[in-house]
């Protein structure tokens, strides 16, 4: 079976290792600013949300893209093709969750998972992100951080309007 | 640059100017960061005998090297002033996200002087940075401070420093807060900003913090987290953290109680690790901290991030409170406040006991919860006669009203939660260290034996030692089997060049040295290097270690051996070849 990355908020504690893997291993320089996972933290209420790519089986990102740089892989990952993309922007604007974010040249950047062996999995020490099969329990917590979509705002507000609505569900 | 960014920001808050300054490149090997470094520009900046609440002291916010990087509990920041609460040179430094962001904007520190006309914050996002003004934020608590400054800048998930209305009355225990619930917690740090007229500094970086070469640096900082930093003597942060010493401190007879009269508490289960777990709602990190100690927990309303010990303790066995629920509600307003938590709690349990003897009655009885939360308030907006009164701290309020028996500090500073006659150890550490009693430069509650004279004096100027470079690193105290070697191979990976246990040991014992000679220059001498009088005359009541004194001749004793291990004079003053062999000889104050 394949393996997806989850995401559990209870667990995360807001440390951010997860954000300096990524970016060491995508970038060669610790900025959690360039990763292409983030994290959410409400520090008054104790709680931080992982924001990830779900890799969508409906992708916005992949399906507004006019050059077809945007692609899915054999592995199901959603990945860009540099070379045909024109830095239009339009994936930034369409993703939901404000996972697609461009550097300073205008190219998107986004979560291809590591090639199947993602770094911010591998330094989670709270087991707040799983690569795994998954089980009943890690799907239904997946499909319940998918619902919240937002089509407006920059990559940063939607990622906080997710973590929002997750906060509530939580702590109240 | 590998590691640092190479540059300082300066503010001065008379001229409302904001500029940068290339970091001070001849200091970073013989300082290294944080404590050290800020130290270093502290004492190039003023003399000694400053007032700390004058616009023309300065504070020294500093990060370190390997802040912001994966290497574990490294993320630590420090800030260096003079105290207004203790007088002494003091270092405070705190967890959270605020340092590796500041280093992210492209900044290794901050340098603050001056004071604004009217209350201002800074603001910093990556490279444009401004004062403005926080007209709109006096009086308000540190957490809507946050919540105001967040907005400012309008990213949310920007840093904080903030201070509440306790630092704007310059209450000389006010503290800044970041990130809600980690302080600069004590010696008085938010009354320096309140005297500047600085409510607070908002930071957004977006930058990067590089590395001589990834690939080891990553290979080493795995290689010391799995085999160093996960293993046996450090994991009690990740499952209990610090409440797990409540019961650690009761076993050995050393947990204060109702004022330090007693070292054990009958009713500790119900502030302990396990009280603690059951009102847990999730384990809290600070930056690339894979431990986790703190505890998220709420008790019916009051949520929070904690009690940690100290507070459990401070706030909790030594006023004789015993209820969960009260010591997070006098957390939380301290916290909000802007109040040390350690101090207040030690100033409240002092005044309680005043009360109890008929020296003066502040209606504040032990183990009476109602008044002990209103009093917290009062303080800190100096709103009653008892609230003025707690607000001058232990030594002060003491004095006062003629108790100096009862007032449990050293040089000013509110002992922390070890009791010193079940340990002498921790005797020793408090009256040598330079910012009063702390328990954060020497540690010694787990030697063999707590009464051996000699072999904790050496133990406590070699953790003295270590400690100073350590904290420089930006190192959390809970990696506490990290040491020099451990250091040098990850600063020699992050940097690109040859780094020794051997200069950073010297460091350590150099920056501790300076603080010394900060303090004799500021007027402290060995007679200030003591203990409070409870502990020298009266007998420790209950625990193991019942009966006990550490008494003016031990005292003696242990300040000679320590003195003279240090190679000071029988005046704690250091001799011209310690400062030689230091490269201390020049160094003007």
């Amino acid at each position: 079976m394949k393996k997806e990355l989850f995401a559990n908020p209870d667990l995360c504690t807001g440390c951010n290792r997860c954000t300096l893997a990524c970016s060491a291993n995508k970038e060669g320089v610790f900025q959690p600013s360039k990763a292409r996972m983030r994290v959410t933290n409400f520090p008054l209420r104790g709680f931080s949300v992982p924001n990830i790519c779900f890799q969508c089986p409906k992708a916005n990102c992949l399906e507004v893209c006019p050059t077809d740089a945007m692609f899915r892989g054999a592995d199901g990952v959603v990945r860009l093709n540099r070379d045909l993309c024109s830095g239009c922007g339009a994936c930034v604007t369409a993703c939901p969750y404000g996972m697609v974010e461009q550097d300073a040249k205008g190219i998107p950047y986004k979560c291809d998972l590591c090639d199947g062996d993602p770094a911010c999995a591998k330094e989670c020490h709270s087991e707040a992100l799983v690569h795994t099969t998954g089980d009943a329990a890690l799907f239904q917590l997946k499909a319940a951080q998918m619902k919240t979509r937002h089509n407006s705002g920059t990559p940063l507000e939607k990622r906080h309007k997710v973590a929002e609505a997750l906060k509530r569900n939580s702590r109240g | 640059m590998n590691l640092y960014m190479g540059k300082m920001l300066m503010v001065d808050l008379s001229a409302e100017s904001v500029t940068t300054e290339p970091l001070r490149a001849e200091w970073l090997r013989e300082y290294w960061g944080a404590w050290g470094l800020a130290l270093r520009y502290y004492t190039d900046a003023v003399s000694p005998e400053i007032d700390p609440l004058a616009p023309e002291n300065v504070v020294v916010i500093m990060t370190a090297p390997l802040c912001g990087t994966l290497v574990p509990l490294a993320s630590r920041m420090c800030l260096v002033s003079k105290s207004p609460h203790t007088g002494t040179i003091f270092e405070s430094n705190v967890g959270g996200s605020f340092g590796p962001e500041l280093k992210y904007a492209g900044y290794d520190g901050i340098i603050i002087k001056g004071r604004a006309s009217a209350p201002v914050f800074l603001k910093i996002d990556n490279d444009r940075v401004s004062l403005e003004s926080a007209e709109h934020m006096t009086g308000q608590g540190i957490f809507e401070t946050e919540k105001l400054m967040e907005a400012a800048i309008g990213a949310h998930g920007a840093k904080t420093l903030a201070i509440g209305p306790a630092a704007e009355n310059m209450i000389t225990y006010s503290m800044i807060g970041s990130e809600s619930y980690r302080q600069f917690g004590r010696g008085g740090t938010g009354a320096l900003f309140g005297s500047k007229n600085l409510k607070g500094i908002v930071c957004r970086g977006t930058g990067a913090v590089r590395v001589a070469d990834m690939s080891r640096f990553l290979e080493r900082t795995d290689h010391y987290t799995k085999n160093d930093l996960l293993c046996d003597d450090n994991l009690w942060a990740k499952t209990d953290g610090t409440p797990i010493l409540v019961e650690v401190t009761n076993e050995m007879g050393i947990h204060p109680t109702r004022n330090y009269t007693k070292g054990f508490n009958g009713r500790k289960e119900q502030l302990n690790s396990d009280a603690i777990q059951a009102a847990k709602l999730g384990n809290r990190a600070c930056a690339s901290c894979p431990m986790a100690c703190g505890k998220f927990t709420r008790v019916n309303s009051a949520e929070i991030e904690g009690p940690e010990y100290e507070t459990l303790c401070l706030g909790g066995s030594n006023c004789d409170i015993h209820d969960l629920e009260a010591v997070i509600r006098f957390n939380r307003l301290c916290d909000d406040l802007g109040l040390d938590t350690m101090t207040c709690g030690s100033t409240i349990s002092l005044a309680m006991e005043m009360t109890e003897n008929g020296v003066h009655n502040f209606n504040l009885r032990f183990g009476q919860v109602d008044e002990y939360l209103k009093v917290v308030y009062e303080i800190a907006t100096l709103s009653t006669e008892r609230g003025r009164d707690l607000a001058k701290g232990a030594k002060h309020l003491a004095a006062k009203y003629g108790a100096e028996e009862l007032s449990m500090e050293v040089k000013g500073l509110e002992m922390p939660a070890y009791e010193p006659r079940g340990n002498f150890g921790m005797g020793i550490a408090y009256a040598t260290s330079e910012r009063g009693a702390c328990h954060l430069r020497a540690f010694p509650i787990f030697a063999t034996d707590p009464h051996d004279i000699d072999a904790l004096v050496s133990d406590v100027v070699d953790a003295q030692n270590a400690n100073s470079i350590k904290w420089s690193l930006g190192f959390c105290d809970f990696w506490g089997t990290v040491n020099t070697s451990i250091e040098a191979d990850l600063m020699s990976a992050g940097l690109g060049e040859a780094v020794s246990a051997e200069e950073l040991d010297r460091a350590g014992e150099r920056i501790w040295t300076l603080s010394r000679l900060f303090n004799l220059a500021a007027g402290f001498t060995a007679a200030d290097d003591t203990l409070p009088k409870k502990i020298m005359e009266r007998p420790l009541e209950g625990g193991r270690h019942e009966g006990r004194v550490f008494s003016r001749a031990d005292l003696a004793r242990a300040m000679q051996s320590y003195y003279e291990l240090r190679d000071w004079s029988a005046k704690g003053i250091p001799s011209s070849r310690k400062l030689a062999a230091l490269g201390l000889e020049t160094t003007t104050l």
